[in-house]
C-alpha cells in the first residue's frame, strides 16, 4: 500500500454499527510512498502513526498529472 | 499461511514523547484499545486502554505525562513471513494479547488473539455446517450415475 502526503484514510469499521475512520495522510515515513503513514485522525486532528492492515482504504486525490483512485489495504 | 496474511486490523502508533491524553483521545478517535509507542521509528512499547486506567488514572498522573512512562515493554514480536502457528505458539507460551509483526526489524502490523479467534470461529462454523445438516436431516445417499443400459 502506498500513499502520498494530502491522501485520505479510511478505516472500515469492523462491527455492525461502528463507524468508519478517516484521516487525512501527512507524512509517508516508509520507503517508496509505503508505510508508516502519520496521519491526522477526523475532526479533532489527533496525529498517530498508521501501520494499514486490510481494513484500510486510501483514497488518492487528484494531483498534477495524475488521476484519483483508491487503493485498499492488502498483504505489505 | 503467513502470519502477516492474518493480520486484519490496522496499527496505529504514537511517539514515545506524546502524552497519555493524547493517547487516550487517538485511541477514542481511531476506534482501538492499544497504540504501538515509537521511540525515533523505534518499537519501544504497547499501551493500552487498561495501563492508561491502571498506571495513569489510577497512580494519579498527571493527564500531561509521558506515554512511555505507563506503556508495556517489552513488546512480544513475530516476523511478518513466520508461519502463523509459530503466532499460535507465541500467544500460547505467554500472556499476551497482541503480537508486533516486524519485517527486517521495522514494524509492519500488529496481530491479536481476538482477530485469530474469529477466523478460527469462522473456520469450524464451515466445517460444522454440514456435520450439523446430516444430525438435523439425516444422510443423504449419494446420487446413483445415471446409466444407460443395453
Amino acid at each position: 500500500m502506498r500513499a502520498t502526503v494530502g491522501d485520505r484514510i479510511v478505516i472500515r469499521g469492523h462491527v455492525v454499527g461502528e463507524p468508519d475512520r478517516d484521516g487525512e495522510v501527512l507524512e509517508v515515513r516508509g520507503a517508496d510512498g509505503g508505510p508508516p503513514f502519520l496521519v491526522r485522525w477526523g475532526d479533532d486532528g489527533h496525529v498517530g502513526l498508521l501501520y494499514p492492515g486490510s481494513d484500510a482504504e486510501i483514497q488518492h486525490f487528484e494531483h498534477a498529472g495524475t488521476k484519483a483512485g483508491t487503493t485498499t489495504g492488502g498483504t505489505p | 499461511m503467513r502470519t502477516i496474511d492474518a493480520v486484519r486490523r490496522s496499527g496505529i502508533g504514537i511517539e514515545s514523547d506524546r502524552t497519555v491524553r493524547e493517547a487516550a483521545a487517538l485511541m477514542d478517535t481511531t476506534g482501538v484499545g492499544s497504540l504501538v509507542v515509537l521511540d525515533g521509528g523505534r518499537l519501544a512499547g504497547i499501551v493500552t486502554d487498561r495501563d492508561l486506567v491502571r498506571r495513569a488514572l489510577g497512580a494519579g498522573l498527571p493527564s500531561d505525562a509521558r506515554v512511555d512512562s505507563v506503556m508495556s515493554t517489552p513488546v512480544l514480536t513475530i516476523d511478518a513471513d513466520a508461519d502463523l502457528r509459530d503466532a499460535f505458539s507465541r500467544f500460547r507460551e505467554h500472556a499476551v494479547r497482541r503480537l508486533a509483526v516486524v519485517r527486517d526489524g521495522e514494524l509492519v502490523g500488529m496481530i491479536a488473539v481476538d482477530d485469530l479467534l474469529i477466523d478460527l470461529s469462522a473456520d469450524l462454523a464451515d466445517l460444522v455446517r454440514p456435520v450439523t445438516a446430516e444430525t438435523i436431516f439425516g444422510q443423504r445417499d449419494s446420487e446413483v450415475p445415471a446409466t444407460t443400459g443395453d
